[in-house]
């Protein structure tokens, strides 16, 4: 398996107003893995993931991804290069159906308008891909609802096919099991499991201990902005500064 | 001549920022568009000619102010309170416009659709003065006075009176607020009175400019109001004020250079220009333009 | 007269039309009175004074208005909507000021000399660009539409170019009122800047928020109840206004939606599957 990073941060800085974000982060995702991002509330791991995707703009530093920059590149051009998201507080196309969330994701209509027109001749064929998505994530049978009616177990799961509907290289999920109970996120490992053969890499930031060391080849701690600790998940939950960072912390 | 155009051009731009101001405030404290405000404005001179006769000057600008409050309030009450949530700007504005054209049209059955003379100004505001050669009208003084007067005391109600800090707190997060124990709905009243009165009083010094009413103003006037409003910035009530001016003047010194109708295309090129060059507005502080970019 | 009322009819079609195709992208726009009067006065120049037949003279306008629409829309479509009601406000009043002052266009005095515009025309049009837009609404772009408007940014994320999306919304709703303007042009025979102001903009807004900003065929009802009712009722007629405005407030606050407020299309009928029984 390849062992080059796929995507690679140096010294990533970001603030805003009176908050420093990010800090001079360095990082590395190296292609197969899936990296665990750890870290109390306020450590700066959805403000990576904004600044990675685009929806923050960095102050300084790099990120490339599979040899390009990604600094001053807008959503769009992130996104079509192959990076795909969750959100922590998810957010869907709620008025639209499940298959419609899945299926606006597809590339070959996102990102062409022209195609997308005339589109409805193929609308068998983008359907059927749709709906293996939903397979995937075990949402089929709740193809044609609203988003906005799904459980909070299922909107993330849609969420995540609707990431993978657009065939991402790198995946990065935001606390995908923020909120649920035992069953539904032994059914989110289950099918984070599933997803990772179709990406590349994944980064998975996770409050979840359990769930980061089930997942997880390596992990990566964060507090204050700044990387802390790197490593196995054994070596990083033992840690000593990770235990301090976590103290009087709730998981 | 040029000195007296760039007096003509500050007593416009007074106006504007009156009404840049109304359109500002409620943008800052509720973030939504108001559409009745210019005929609001309007209505301040109709209010003119029907208390003129009756009253001096003086109190024709309070009554003015609290006819126009009052149909603040009411416009907060009818096309503002019901609205919240994702779409809601969009619908308080659709409402403020079906409420405008309402207004519009009962003007138009009352007073009928041509431009009405005011009562002929008698006594010292119809006199002028000069200095070194050239003429000013005691008018314009005063309006451009009043204009000073309703800075100062809107500049001292939003920094130094209670209503001023609940109202700073609105605009920073309605929710905090509440939670703070301010009264929202009162503050978002007191925030129509406030802007719609202004608007009124605006209304007034036109006609009594012009010495004419006519409900078609609202809509010239008001529209130029919004581009001044993006112009000194969203929510910026001294972006409103400093870009009302600087329009007012730049406004008279293009009829001055003989640009004629041409003249009105002004406002709105500054504002292309603006929204080009520095969206978030010229004169802003810039917190209502930050990640406005997709 | 019946002909009469049902031109018009189709006019207003078209133009509320040429709103729901901005809102389509989540842009209102209140720039329905320019791109009239551009495709109005540029389709009669083309017919009057340099003698082409109507359709390719509609085509040319309503590229220029689709053309004016993207450049005018550019700074304004990357910001917040408000920006963009502010922009297209000015563009009609501007577009009103400009031609008042272009001689050659006979300035305020009004340009005329058209004609050739007629109901069966109108309705040719609004079959046509309705058929289109129903397209669109089962085709793939739709749901691009749809995303673009629900939430931008993750829009953009997914790889859908928000500002392109945006530019098409707004220049096709240019080009469809164009055609309107050609339409109405070619019909009156004699045209004045002053018909095209920012009032019809605003009338042509709230008659598409009253049929129903769901759907195409809000748009129509709208378009088709305010026009119709007050040549058959007296007093909506002279209260047009105020009637229309109290309906819309009304109507905003219980429904705020619109008359019709639901998708026509549902899930089933766009994919063209059955309900999922046998699958899973």
């Amino acid at each position: 398996m390849d062992r080059k990073p796929i995507l690679s941060i140096e010294q990533l800085s970001k603030h805003f107003g009176g908050i420093h974000a990010l800090k001079g982060i360095d990082l590395h995702i190296t292609a197969g893995e899936i990296l665990g991002l750890i870290g109390p509330n306020g450590a700066g791991k959805t403000a990576l993931i904004n600044t990675i995707t685009g929806f923050y703009r960095a102050d300084s530093g790099h990120i490339h991804f599979m040899g390009q920059p990604l600094i001053g590149k807008s959503l769009h051009e992130i996104g079509r290069l192959g990076i795909g998201r969750t959100f922590q507080n998810i957010r869907l196309f709620k008025r639209m159906s499940v298959l419609e969330n899945v299926m606006v994701a597809q590339k070959t209509f996102a990102a062409h308008p022209w195609k997308a027109f005339w589109g409805f001749t193929q609308r068998s064929a983008a359907v059927d891909e749709a709906m293996q998505w939903l397979h995937t994530m075990h949402l089929a049978d709740k193809a044609d609802v609203p988003a906005q009616t799904l459980s909070y177990g299922e909107a993330r799961r849609l969420e995540i096919a609707r990431a993978l509907a657009g065939y991402p290289a790198l995946l990065l999920l935001d606390e995908p099991a923020a909120g649920m109970n035992e069953t539904e996120t032994e059914d989110l490992i289950r099918d984070i499991h599933t997803a990772r053969k179709w990406v590349k890499a994944m980064m998975l930031i996770e409050h979840d201990m359990g769930l980061i060391r089930s997942l997880s080849d390596r992990v990566v701690a964060m507090d204050d902005g700044r990387k802390i600790a790197e490593g196995s998940a054994s070596e990083v939950l033992d840690h000593p500064e990770v235990q301090k960072a976590y103290l009087g912390d709730d998981e | 001549m040029l000195a007296g155009q760039i007096v003509n051009g500050l007593v416009s731009g007074a106006m504007y920022a009156l009404v840049a101001i109304g359109f500002t405030l409620i943008i800052g404290v509720l973030d939504k568009l108001n559409f009745t405000h210019p005929e609001v404005f309007m209505f301040g001179g109709y209010v003119g000619l029907v208390a003129l006769p009756f009253m001096p000057v003086a109190g024709a600008f309070v009554l003015a102010f609290a006819v126009g409050g009052l149909l603040g309030v009411l416009t907060e009450w009818a096309a503002f309170r019901r609205f919240v949530g994702g779409d809601a700007r969009t619908t308080a504005a659709l409402s403020s416009m079906a409420l405008g054209l309402i207004v519009t049209d009962l003007v138009h059955k009352v007073w009928g659709t041509e431009p009405l003379r005011l009562p002929n100004m008698t006594g010292w505001l119809a006199e002028s003065f000069s200095i070194l050669g050239v003429n000013f009208l005691n008018l314009q003084m005063v309006l451009l006075a009043i204009m000073l007067a309703l800075m100062w005391g809107l500049h001292h109600v939003i920094a130094r009176t209670r209503m001023g800090r609940q109202i700073r707190a609105v605009a920073e997060s309605s929710a905090h607020a509440a939670l703070l124990g301010v009264n929202v709905l009162r503050v978002n009243q007191a925030v129509f009175f406030i802007s719609s009165g202004l608007a009124s009083i605006a209304g007034l010094m036109l006609a009594l400019r012009a010495d004419t009413v006519s409900p078609d103003l609202g809509l010239t006037f008001g529209l130029k109001a919004l581009a001044v409003m993006a112009i000194g910035g969203m929510g910026d009530m001294r972006g409103a004020v400093l870009a009302g001016l600087g329009i007012g003047v730049l406004e008279a010194l293009m009829f001055h250079l003989g640009w004629g109708r041409l003249g009105e295309l002004t406002v709105w090129a500054a504002m292309i220009l603006t929204l080009l060059l520095k969206p978030a507005g010229l004169f802003a502080s810039g917190h209502h333009g930050q990640e406005q970019r997709v | 007269m019946i002909a009469d009322h049902l031109f018009f009819t189709c006019i207003n079609i078209l133009l509320a039309w040429s709103v729901y195709a901005g809102l389509l992208t989540g842009s209102l726009s209140f720039a329905q009175g320019a791109f009239m009067a551009v495709g109005c006065y540029a389709s009669g120049y083309f017919t009057a004074k340099m003698g082409m037949p109507m359709l390719p003279a509609t085509g040319l306008a309503a590229l220029i208005a689709a053309a004016i629409a993207a450049l005018v829309g550019y700074p304004a479509l990357r910001l917040r909507g408000i920006y963009l009601i502010l922009a297209t406000l000015g563009l009609t009043f501007c577009i009103r000021v400009l031609l008042e002052n272009m001689e050659f266009l006979g300035g305020i005095g009004g340009f005329g000399g058209m004609k050739g515009g007629d109901l069966p025309k109108a309705a040719v049009a609004v079959a046509l660009i309705g058929l289109l837009l129903w397209l669109l609404s089962i085709s793939p772009l739709q749901r691009v539409f749809d995303a673009v408007r629900e939430d931008d940014r993750v829009a953009a994320a997914l790889g859908i170019h928000v500002t392109a999306i945006r530019l098409i919304g707004f220049a096709a709703g240019a080009a469809i009122a164009s055609v309107a303007g050609m339409l109405y042009g070619h019909y009156m025979s004699f045209v004045r800047p002053e018909n095209f102001d920012v009032t019809l903009s605003i009338y042509v807004v709230l008659y598409m928020v009253l049929g129903g900003v769901n759907n195409l065929y809000g748009s129509v009802l709208g378009a088709a109840i305010m026009t119709l009712l007050p040549e058959y009722i007296r007093f909506l007629a002279d209260w047009r206004p105020t009637v229309f405005g109290a309906a819309v407030l009304l109507l905003l606050l219980f429904r705020p939606d619109g008359l019709l407020a639901y998708r026509p299309l549902t899930a089933l009928a766009r994919h063209g599957r059955t309900p999922l029984r046998s699958e899973v």
